[in-house]
């Protein structure tokens, strides 16, 4: 007989924010990163369209705005990719720059990811 | 020993579903097998306030739903590693096969899994046409029950089905257990205040029964109010 009813009582509100809100400098300076490098790419907007491991070299790194913020790169001589309403990001030791918008309930907008490996498909 | 399979799509469909079910047989000591196609990692929600974004979300949901087996009292936890939202762009042979082989395994006498048309997501839909092939060639078909959402098949008519196609669970003995496994699910829950309310106020915000429909229309039912 497996009774655990008084699980519900154990499991409470979580209080960490492990994701840390943009600041234009930081995020610039990781941006930076990847200028001339190989890029993997993940990229969603809201739950319509993602894109995963997109493989560009990258020219050019721009963040603009004063949060939200709106970031763009240029690639390969000839490409952009741009987003806005981003809010949050990490850079997680790893070579990899995750920047995403969140709306004020926790729930994901956009996504930017730019990695120097692909990503776990 | 009963034993029963579950096949779904995503970490919290077995619990916001039918968690008050699986809950209530495993507490008879039926053996319980959950198969979830995906680890949920496009999910929208990141907890709230965020704690996750894309590339943490898997890791952490795995352990949300492991879990929230501890809260249901599931035993067996299978993933097929699908990435989340592109289970129906899977072969459907082989994800037929892959579920064929399960169920040979476990040997189950009660499937669960979604409508191929009913299941409301394109990952539910698809999971769920390729158990149900499986369980046909199986030989599991009479096994077999597609999970509803919430009261809709109080009313079954509407989906052109009849009261007898229908089985009603009473989950009410089992709704703590329900709420546990909601809670483990944090980062989905979090958003959900009534989720977070004192217990008693929480369990109230969940119905008495849950629903599933019977695979085999044809097949006579033996208890409208038990899967077994």
């Amino acid at each position: 007989m497996i009774r655990l009813y008084n699980q519900s009582k154990l499991i409470q509100k979580r209080e960490v924010l492990q994701m840390i809100k943009i600041t234009k400098p930081q995020v610039e300076a990781e941006l930076q990163t990847f200028l001339g490098a190989e890029a993997y790419i993940h990229s969603e907007a809201t739950s319509f369209v993602f894109v995963r491991n997109f493989k560009v070299r990258v020219t050019d790194v721009f963040i603009a705005g004063e949060g939200p913020f709106r970031a763009a790169l240029r690639f390969d001589g000839h490409g952009w990719l741009r987003m806005e309403a981003l809010t949050h990001y990490e850079a997680d030791g790893s070579g990899r720059l995750l920047l995403a918008g969140y709306d004020d309930r926790g729930r994901m907008n956009v996504a930017l990811h730019l990695g120097k490996e692909p990503f776990p498909e | 020993m009963r034993k029963l399979l579950a096949v779904f799509a995503h970490p919290d469909d077995e619990s916001f579903i039918c968690g008050g079910t699986l809950a209530k047989y495993a507490s008879e000591g039926v053996d319980i097998t959950l198969v979830s196609a995906t680890r949920g990692e496009m999910g929208r929600r990141m907890g709230n306030p965020p704690y996750l974004n894309r590339e943490t979300m898997a890791a952490a949901r795995e352990v949300e739903l492991r879990q929230a087996c501890e809260c249901l009292g599931i035993g067996q936890l299978l993933f097929l590693d699908i990435r989340d939202k592109t289970v129906e762009f899977i072969d459907e042979e082989r994800l037929t096969a892959r579920i064929e082989t399960i169920i040979h395994e476990v040997n189950p006498d009660v499937v669960l899994t979604f409508h191929e048309t009913l299941g409301g997501h394109p990952d539910h839909c698809a999971i769920g046409k390729a158990a149900t092939a499986a369980c046909r060639r199986t030989g599991h078909q009479g096994a077999l029950y597609f999970i509803t959402f919430g009261d809709a098949m109080a009313r079954p008519e509407r989906y052109g089905y009849t009261r007898k196609d229908v089985i009603r669970i009473d989950v009410q003995a089992h709704l703590a257990a329900k709420l546990a496994a909601f809670r483990a699910h944090r980062c989905q829950t979090e958003i959900d205040e009534w989720v977070w309310l004192p217990d008693q106020e929480a369990l109230a915000k969940f119905g008495r029964h849950e629903y599933f429909l019977k695979a085999d229309r044809e097949a006579p039912t033996r208890d409208p109010y038990d899967l077994f």
